[in-house]
């Protein structure tokens, strides 16, 4: 079962595959996805809000509104290929 | 066939806090780029987020006002694309635990009350800002160049469900919501700064139909204005594009605001193309009783609270609407003014006409420290009882605004206060009579608009301190008309 497109995963994740790429993660992904199916079969009767699905079993500490130091300018623009007029530069992007 | 649209909007507040959402960063709001960055906003390997309790409770808020169910244990997860004002390669937005669910926001359509129901209410984090070299627009770019400062900065996004009905009511949606986010002090509400950003989920189907008809995204539109005529021309398009039989292909389009017309930026992602997941970085976000409590407290007056008690002074929706979004100190004046006088309608445009029309002309936000509500009452007293004309009182209030001097003190250095006693003014008649035997005679001929000539005589002979209503009475009264 492939009921999905590695082309616009590929498109998506924003990589290039090869037609023999293309051909074996199909295969991988049919597996896996067939694997994850097995779980459908599950019957579930609980609120979402009592799921707890993130892998981390801790509580999300919130902080104060209070501005801490940040990167200089300069800095922040260090490791940049390309800048000008203090922003940053990169090829022409396009929807 | 008759079509009828839907619309839903969507709608991204700029959360008025210090610091940006996931790091410490100050917001700033400046065209110098790129000053207020740090490893997380710019997307750096390694860096963490950590969440701004304050947006946190400005979401919270914002979705109790909007009667919205608050999720006790949400999370944030991670919206997946690539653009280049999004350093990290995603989003960290919230999916299927935004922090409010199902609500609604009373809204005034055509001088009626109506609601909007609210689907979700749900906080993110803003992108970068980016410009495009070359002609401006993304197309003919030769290369992209981008500021960070908005990078991070808190975002709420409010959806509504696909109910709304015409371009009209959106409008109407949008204005309130701006007065809520305003009222809750939670941004500035200033759609000309992007603090407010929309888009209209638009779709048509014939008038007996369960179904909505295919939605198009309408991206673009920063003002009222804008917004307005975007949903009418985008219903004009699909509904001809419907009656000619073409098919209306899910996209996102885009309003040209010169043009006046929308055109497709590209095919719309379903929201699996996101390949939303938990973010792993931040664990789940309980929101206690007690900080829900805590909120709901200190939840300020609301726009519909604040237009119905206004309506319980007497006024009329419209101006109890148009009063409720004003700044509190008129709102206070108001009821402070009204408590005395008990006249809501002359209250109301003492208020909004003369003493907001007179401070603007002095360039003035505020009314001077000695400007009272016993001032403005008093003025409108001593008019109620036709002790003083209607436009002495507008000079009494120009004399206070600029002087700290009292209403009594005005009237009598000006000699604005009228003559009501009958004897003199009878005299002062039968003065103007007898000196204008012609006047008098051609008006026993008929000519009854000359008495309005007359009436000037005795309030000139008066020294204008004669009310012209009384003036009228007795002169009709002795000339036996």
């Amino acid at each position: 079962m492939s009921d999905f497109d590695i082309k616009s995963i590929a498109k998506l994740a924003s990589i290039k595959l090869s037609e023999d790429e293309q051909e074996k993660l199909t295969n991988d992904l049919s597996i896996i996805l067939e694997h994850v199916q097995a779980l459908s079969s599950l019957e579930l009767d609980t609120n979402i809000e009592d799921v707890f699905i993130h892998p981390l079993e801790k509580e999300l500490k919130l902080v104060e509104d209070i501005e801490n130091e940040s990167l200089t300018h300069d800095e922040a623009l260090s490791n940049a290929p390309e800048s000008k007029d203090g922003r940053f530069v990169v090829p022409p992007s396009m929807e | 066939m008759n079509l009828k649209p839907t619309i839903g909007i969507e709608t991204h507040i700029e959360l008025n806090t210090n610091t940006k959402m996931f790091c410490r960063c100050k917001v700033v709001v400046t065209e110098e780029p790129n000053i207020s960055l740090c490893p997380t906003c710019i997307g750096l390997p390694g860096a963490l987020p950590v969440p701004n309790g304050k947006a946190i409770e400005y979401i919270t808020l914002l979705s109790l006002a909007t009667g919205c169910k608050i999720t006790r244990k949400g999370m944030f997860h991670r919206k997946n694309y690539f653009y280049p004002d999004l350093p990290k390669n995603y989003q960290i937005s919230q999916f299927d635990l935004p922090v409010g669910e199902s609500g609604e926001l009373e809204i005034i359509l055509d001088g009626k009350i109506d609601s909007v129901e609210i689907e979700r209410v749900h906080m993110e984090e803003d992108t970068g800002k980016s410009t495009h070299s070359g002609t401006g627009r993304i197309d003919s770019a030769t290369s992209t160049a981008l500021d960070f400062n908005r990078s991070g900065v808190p975002l709420v996004e409010i959806v509504t469900k696909p109910v709304i009905k015409s371009a009209k009511e959106a409008v109407a949606y949008i204005e309130e919501l701006r007065q809520l986010s305003i009222d809750l002090n939670i941004s500035e509400g200033k759609l000309e700064k992007g603090n407010l950003r929309f888009d209209a989920n638009i779709s048509v189907a014939p008038q007996d139909s369960n179904e909505l008809g295919t939605k198009v995204e309408i991206k673009n539109m920063n003002s009222l204005r804008s917004l307005e005529r975007a949903i009418d021309y985008e219903i004009s398009r699909q509904t001809k594009a419907f009656l000619d039989g073409e098919e209306i292909i899910q996209e996102t389009r885009h309003w040209d605001e010169a043009k006046e017309l929308t055109s497709s930026m590209r095919s719309k992602e379903g929201s699996a193309d996101y390949r939303y997941f938990s973010d792993p970085d931040l664990p789940n976000m309980i929101l206690s009783e007690k900080f829900i409590e805590d909120i709901e407290k200190n939840l300020p007056k609301l726009p519909n609270e604040k237009r119905s008690e206004l309506m319980d002074t007497g006024l009329a929706l419209e101006q109890a609407n148009i009063l409720g979004k004003s700044d509190s100190w008129i709102i206070e004046l108001y009821s402070e003014v009204f408590d005395k006088t008990k006249e809501h309608s002359s209250t109301y445009n003492w208020i909004t006409g003369e003493l907001q029309g007179q401070m603007r002309k002095l360039d003035i936000n505020f009314p001077p420290e000695w400007f009272s509500a016993e001032l403005l009452s008093e003025i409108i007293g001593l008019i109620k009882e036709n002790k003083i004309s209607f436009t002495s009182g507008k000079t009494i209030l120009s004399e206070i605004l600029q002087k700290n001097i009292t209403v009594d003190e005005i009237a009598t250095e000006n000699d604005l206060y009228q003559e009501n006693n009958e004897e003199k003014i009878v005299e002062l008649v039968k003065k103007v009579i007898n000196d204008s035997e012609d006047i008098v005679q051609r008006i026993k001929d008929g000519e009854d608009k000359l008495v309005g000539f007359l009436v000037g005589q005795v309030i000139k002979n008066s020294g204008g301190s004669v009310n012209p209503g009384i003036a009228k009475e007795l002169l009709s009264k002795e000339l036996d008309l």
